[in-house]
């Protein structure tokens, strides 16, 4: 068996068997395709994301865990390391600090991490990046806020 | 995106249950390896195509690697430990000594794997004590410990090793002071010629230096040149490939061949690829 196989097979017996052990973190594979998986994760409390549930995209290459999988956000966020348009995340362990030691559940991990402690100095959302670099906290916890009320939570019947 | 990055090593151990499970491809642990600073440990495989994985990526020769767990810069991968030898893959194989053993070399190794004594009935050193014969110099001792030296470490440049052991060595075989010559007897002499050129060798030889001492006594017993002594050696050993003949052991150019550095070169493995 292919090593990228292997490995993933090996993910998701763990977490089949950890199911609860990171409340915060829904990991499930694609049924026909272990090479597509998405993640449902929870908002880190205290942070405008508080109480979304947001939807991730996995994309693992063949190459896997040599090389990184492609995360992308489905639920549409404000955060200035995050497109808004394409749901792309500026993280360091997705391009060159990628370790093979990382798991997609701890990749998931450094995802809401990065949600609870952005980085506005290498934006992908520059209006977002801007309202932080400018000191203007209030007005990015607003915008964030709302769109986490608009796109990561039940709509309320 | 600037250090965003999590604790590592306790992110992966709650991933993966097993306690002896390889953090790359997080199955059991095959061919057991470790890097040589932090000294965590992988497959041999998953780490050195990882290792492969990140120089390919930069245009010059690395020769270091990130531990995949603590991030730690290492040399080198150190695998086959089977507890006392252990081999070692270099980061970057060109950067570090990938010196070419010559036969001759590959012989003198030979010698330390097969059982000391074989020569014993040709050469003998405790004759040698007491016929006092080592008082005279012999030329050939720096050229052959030089040969020795590199087959041992497996490295070119050992001029200065040499020239430390030989120093010690002379300085021991001539102590030529009125008192010593008379109370110490021959037996004495000896041991403390063995203290001493080990004690010089160790840093450097390390499980090898007994065996060292112990052939360098031989040949300074047989009283030949590197040639005679070599045509000796190799008729005891049964190495009777034809490219190890009189020239090879002066001229290095004779069919070399590349060996990864290993430390230690094991007895199936010098003789297969002939």
């Amino acid at each position: 068996m292919q090593a990228s196989r292997a490995r993933l097979f090996k993910e998701f017996k763990e977490v089949q068997r950890e199911r609860s052990a990171d409340p915060d973190i829904q990991l499930v594979c694609d049924d026909s395709n272990i090479f597509k998986w998405t993640a449902l994760i929870k908002g880190p409390s205290e942070t405008p994301y508080e109480g979304g549930v947001f939807q991730l995209a996995f994309a693992v290459p063949e190459q896997y865990p040599l090389q990184p999988p492609q995360v992308r956000f489905l639920t549409k966020i404000f955060h200035p390391n995050v497109h808004f348009k394409t749901g792309e995340i500026c993280l360091d362990i997705l391009k060159n600090a990628w370790s093979p030691a990382w798991t997609l559940q701890s990749v998931c991990r450094a995802i809401i991490a990065l949600m609870a402690h952005p980085e506005p100095d290498s934006p992908l959302n520059c209006d977002s990046g801007n309202l932080l670099r400018s000191g203007d906290v209030r007005g990015y916890q607003s915008m964030a806020r709302m769109y986490t009320r608009l796109a990561a939570m039940p709509k309320k019947g | 995106m600037e250090d965003k990055t999590m604790n590592l090593t306790t992110s992966v151990s709650s991933d993966s249950e097993e306690p002896n499970c390889c953090p790359i491809c997080l199955g059991p642990m095959l061919q057991e390896s470790y890097l040589d600073k932090c000294f965590h440990k992988f497959c041999f495989n998953c780490i050195s195509r990882w290792t492969k994985v990140v120089t390919g990526k930069h245009h010059s020769p690395l020769s270091s690697v990130k531990c995949p767990l603590c991030k730690t810069e290492n040399f080198s991968i150190i695998f086959g430990f089977d507890g006392s030898c252990f081999q070692r893959q270099y980061v970057n194989e060109d950067f570090e000594d990938s010196f070419i053993l010559s036969r001759a070399h590959r012989y003198r190794l030979q010698c330390y794997y097969t059982e000391q004594g074989i020569l014993d009935d040709i050469f003998n050193v405790s004759r040698y004590w007491k016929s006092h014969k080592h008082y005279q110099p012999n030329s050939w001792l720096q050229s052959w410990l030089k040969r020795e030296i590199q087959a041992l470490i497996q490295e070119e440049d050992v001029d200065i090793i040499v020239h430390h052991i030989v120093g010690v060595i002379n300085a021991s075989l001539t102590r030529r002071e009125q008192n010593y010559l008379i109370k110490t007897p021959e037996k004495k002499q000896e041991e403390e010629f063995n203290m001493a050129v080990s004690e010089a060798a160790r840093p450097f030889l390390g499980a090898r230096t007994e065996r060292l001492v112990y052939e360098v006594q031989l040949f300074l017993a047989s009283g030949l040149n590197i040639e005679a002594y070599d045509a000796v050696y190799i008729q005891r050993l049964g190495w009777s490939s034809p490219g190890v003949n009189t020239q090879a052991s002066h001229s290095e150019v004779l069919d070399r061949t590349t060996v990864i550095p290993y430390l230690y070169i094991f007895d199936e493995d010098s003789d297969a690829n002939e």
